[in-house]
């Protein structure tokens, strides 16, 4: 068993035709290996098993040479032009949609501080969508130019039926489904408006979120945003909330967050940030969850508050990759689409 | 809505030391938003945001109200020049007579308070320069002293004005109604309007209509170059009929943004007032008439009671007492405290949007300052997330990665489609949920397939990408009686390519999560998808490919003993189909798996791998097993 000079033997070998010379001779029916294991019946009984595990060794030693040695002498294949700097093998690639990145990004955010990810229905009943949020009939926000109706007859008890055009009827849902206390929820679903022009499209999507407990409070609501803020623009950024109205909070806010292009600090190169006015961008609608709605969630206002929110997905899309053209998002152009 | 008034205008009513650019930031943290600044020579033009339950402060006097809270936070001296609430009485008016307006109102809901004065002498010319610059400067159009004053003092006031040219008034008769189903009004604006009905009217002495309250001016009373006596006319109206009015009308004044807001009655009289000596210095009138003021309804004040642990649990730190009856007394409200507990009478200008104590928390933590107050998370909670609602964005997910890897174009499509689409795909239209408003028809019914939309957007797409395997994982609505749909979540995959390609794709997917294609064991062809003009698709109910996927496969010993691999041509015809052949098969207990080598024409060549669970076979027992198929 002399290995190295079988080594030897393969490595000097110039030619593939040699290789497979050699392949036969050590490996083939009646090569070296098999010689070897013939005599393996002459080998004391005490010595068969080390006997055994040496050839099949040397067998996998063998083996292994040639492999490298065809292949580096596939690779020259007799001096013929070869282009290493051509493209890799074309593996496909496909795409997902922007929006699935953001949901499953704003997901595993709010996952990491104990909120879930809910799914509750895009056609509900206007009570859902209206009453138990504190806007009676009447309020603006039901005309039928702010809101879609579904031509079906209307419930006795919870009014038409609408597509949803926000996601805080998952609200009264969650407070619904929990029955108490402590509720932590993100609604990820798409809202409705009938409104479609450069800047809207009738469908869009939101993420609302809820957070309901003992001595819930606006630091609470602030430590959330901020939370949020830094973990999906970036480390750095900062949130302020200003005096708003919505009828399912009070307090209600607004929240701007520094803005992305110039840092908050309103300046590009030295010029105006095109982006935002003074630093900051409008994220969307937050506040301190209406004693109204809790009422209707079947929680007492008086030993709970909490804090809710619904964003635009777009919104944060556009905030952070600065995409625009919102009317790319629904239309299907595969264009736009195979970017992502 | 937003509101335009400049710096110097402010100035008339507030005392401060703060700059235009302070005034700016200090508001807009804790007050009305003044979205940009412009300076304009010497003067600044703010445009402010009027959130909807503040329509208070849509004016420049009210603006001064809360800079007076608001600055003083930010150690800027801030206060009232004057206030035209307690300076602007009635009694400053010199009554005249000769002129009178006889005056009906028919439902007492409709009119919280009516105002109305005559003048005489009047001569229609340009406004005073200070009018005309400050009118400009907030882009409301200069038209002539009578018109501009009514804009001026809406602006400084919040409050709506009306002039009428008085002699068109027949009979001098104002009947204030409910409209008649159909009845007809020509506006200003020379547009006729056919009212729906229930509208807030004034109908004069002949029966014909000569306003539309709360919104716009009939044209047949309207003041013009040869008018002589104008009829001062300042209201305040029910705003869900002014609301109503506008919107069904589709005439969206600035004047209807207001009223149909809510007005204070309070401010009806000082408004009155200002345009009383704006009327007689600049448009020389003078009163001719004693004042009509029909107000049947005064407000009386109404008290809120909150304790201190309301406001320091709501804000999450402890306002000091003295800050919170400082900031609520400089908002116009009074405060008596006692106990800890503060008793809060409401002003008038704040009663409909200060109804109950988190109102009055707002109204402390927006002037404390929302940036004063510190920023924690909330102490952790388990939450258990429901197992169903859990599987669905799991899977979703995985089998969106899983496709886009195979070379997938995810599109998310809307949820609504058109009837043409519905019909072009062979569904009922009566099967879809429809919407009864909808803007577009391209977007009226709500799907219960994702097909159709994928395969419009193979059709959209055709010349944009050669190769098109696109797939949208969503929801459809499938219609209940006397319920809400069941929305389903649906998988559907659409190629321009062949049935095998996507058939192969649907089987990755199903050997990726594990699961044995069980759906149809004795068909040959998939009859889950479908043609449709050479494109191929399917669609998938995602519950069923979760109720059957296996994180890990059947795990399966690794056999000890030798794999026989052989392979055979066949010639595929009717007779001979490849599902035949398989069947036949693995009619041999030692067959474990067949492979595709070569298709060519229809000479079909498979490997097969025969192997036993208990010994090593020979290839002579293979093929015989082989020889049977």
């Amino acid at each position: 068993m002399d290995f190295e000079k079988y080594k030897s033997n393969i490595n000097s070998a110039n030619s593939l035709k040699k290789i497979d010379e050699l392949e036969i001779k050590f490996l083939g029916r009646n090569g070296l290996i098999n010689e070897l294991l013939k005599k393996i019946k002459d080998i004391p009984a005490n010595e068969k098993k080390d006997y055994g595990q040496k050839i099949n060794q040397l067998k996998i030693n063998l083996l292994q040479l040639i492999e490298v040695k065809r292949k580096e002498l596939k690779g020259k294949k007799s001096g013929e032009f070869f282009d290493s700097t051509l493209p890799g093998k074309n593996y496909p690639k496909g795409s997902l949609h922007i929006v699935s990145f953001a949901i499953e990004e704003i997901t595993k955010i709010f996952e990491k501080i104990g909120f879930i990810r809910v799914s509750y229905p895009e056609v509900d009943w206007e009570y859902s969508a209206f009453e138990a949020l504190n806007m009676p009939k009447g309020h603006p926000a039901r005309d039928d130019f702010e809101t879609s109706y579904i031509d079906y007859p209307e419930g006795s008890k919870f009014g038409k039926m609408v597509l949803t055009p926000h996601t805080s009827n998952g609200q009264n849902r969650e407070m619904r489904r929990a029955k108490k206390p402590p509720i932590r929820m993100i609604n990820i679903s798409k809202c409705y408006r009938p409104n479609w022009d450069t800047t809207h499209t009738p469908m869009f999507f939101q993420f609302e979120g809820l957070c309901v407990d003992d001595n819930i409070s606006i630091t609470h609501l602030k430590g959330t945003l901020d939370y949020f803020a830094e973990k999906y623009f970036g480390i750095g950024t900062k949130t302020r909330l200003r005096p708003h109205h919505f009828q399912f909070t009070e307090p209600s806010f607004e929240v701007d967050v520094t803005c992305t292009v110039c840092k908050g600090t309103s300046k590009v190169n030295g010029l105006r940030c095109k982006v935002c006015k003074s630093g900051w961008l409008e994220l969307g609608g937050t506040g301190m969850v209406h004693p109204n709605v809790l009422s209707e969630g079947g929680i007492d206002p008086k030993k709970f508050s909490g804090w809710a929110f619904g964003f635009g997905i777009e919104r944060v899309i556009m905030m952070k990759y600065s995409l625009d053209d919102i009317r790319n998002y629904y239309s299907g152009d595969v264009r736009f689409l195979e970017q992502f | 809505m937003n509101i335009k008034i400049t710096h110097n205008w402010l100035l008339d009513y507030l005392e401060t030391d703060a700059t235009a650019d302070q005034i700016r930031e200090y508001l807009s943290l804790c007050g009305p938003s003044i979205e940009s600044i412009e300076k304009i020579g010497n003067d600044y033009i703010y445009d402010i945001e009027v959130i909807s339950n503040r329509i208070d402060y849509a004016s420049v006097f009210g603006i001064a109200q809360e800079a007076t809270a608001i600055l003083p936070m930010f150690g800027k001296k801030a206060k009232l020049k004057s206030n035209p609430l307690k300076d602007l009485k009635f009694s400053k008016i010199k009554l005249g007579q000769g002129y009178d307006l006889k005056v009906k109102i028919l439902n007492p809901n409709l009119v919280s308070r009516f105002t109305a004065v005559i003048y005489d002498g009047i001569t229609i010319k340009d406004s005073p320069q200070f009018i005309k610059d400050r009118l400009s400067k907030v882009g409301i159009k200069v038209i002539n002293n009578v018109v501009d004053i009514s804009n001026y003092l809406m602006l400084t006031f919040g409050q709506p004005i009306h002039m009428f040219d008085y002699d068109k008034i027949t009979g001098h008769h104002m009947i204030v109604r409910e409209s008649k189903k159909g009845e007809k009004l020509v506006t200003l604006d020379e547009k006729e309007i056919v009212l729906p009905g229930g509208d807030v009217v004034i109908e004069d002495g002949s029966g014909k209509l000569i306003d539309l309250c709360g919104i716009m001016g009939g044209l047949n009373s309207a003041i013009n170059s040869k008018t002589k006596r104008v009829l001062l006319f300042v209201q305040t109206y029910n705003k869900s009929k002014i609301r109503k009015t506008t919107m069904s009308t589709g005439q969206r004044t600035i004047a209807a943004t207001f009223f149909e807001k809510g007005l204070d009655e309070e401010r009806v009289e000082a408004t009155t007032v200002a345009a009383s000596e704006l009327i007689e210095k600049y448009c020389l009138g003078k009163v001719v008439s004693k004042i009509q003021d029909i107000y049947p309804e005064k407000y009386k004040g109404k008290v809120i009671e909150i304790e201190q642990e309301k406001f320091d649990r709501l804000i999450g730190i402890k306002i000091d007492p003295k800050t919170i009856v400082t900031i609520l007394t400089n908002l116009g409200f009074s405060v008596e405290k006692k106990d800890g507990n503060y008793s809060v009478a409401v002003p008038s200008h704040r009663k409909y949007d200060i109804t109950m104590p988190e109102d009055l928390i707002e109204e402390v933590a927006r002037i404390y300052g929302y940036h004063n107050i510190p920023s924690r998370l909330q102490p952790p909670a388990y939450v258990e997330q429901p197992k169903e609602m859990e599987d669905l964005f799991v899977f979703q997910n995985r089998i969106k990665i899983f496709l886009k890897h195979l070379g997938l174009n995810e599109i998310i499509n809307y949820s609504m489609i058109s009837l043409r689409l519905i019909e072009a795909f062979g569904l009922d239209s009566k099967k879809h949920l429809r919407l009864s408003n909808s803007i577009s028809e391209d977007i009226e019914y709500l799907r219960i397939s994702i097909l159709p939309s994928l395969y419009k957007n193979i059709i959209d797409n055709t010349g944009k990408k050669e190769v098109m395997r696109f797939f949208e994982i969503g929801k459809v609505y499938l219609p209940k009686k006397d319920n809400l749909p069941d929305e389903v979540y649906k998988l559907g995959i659409a190629v321009n390519t062949d049935y095998f390609d996507l058939k192969g794709i649907v089987e990755a997917l199903y050997k990726e999560l594990n699961i044995s294609d069980l759906r149809h064991p004795d068909e040959g062809r998939d009859p889950d998808i479908i043609e449709q003009n050479g494109f191929f698709m399917i669609e998938i109910d995602l519950q069923t490919l979760i109720n059957n996927y296996h994180q890990v496969p059947k795990y399966q010993p690794i056999s000890p003993f030798a794999v026989i691999k052989l392979d055979k041509t066949f010639e595929l015809d009717n007779n001979m189909t490849y599902k035949m052949i398989e069947k036949k098969a693995f009619q041999s207990k030692l067959l474990q798996k067949i492979e595709v080598i070569s298709l060519f024409e229809n000479k079909l060549t498979l490997r097969f791998y025969y192997s036993s669970a208990s010994e090593n076979l020979t290839e002579e027992t293979a093929k015989t097993e082989l020889a049977k198929i």
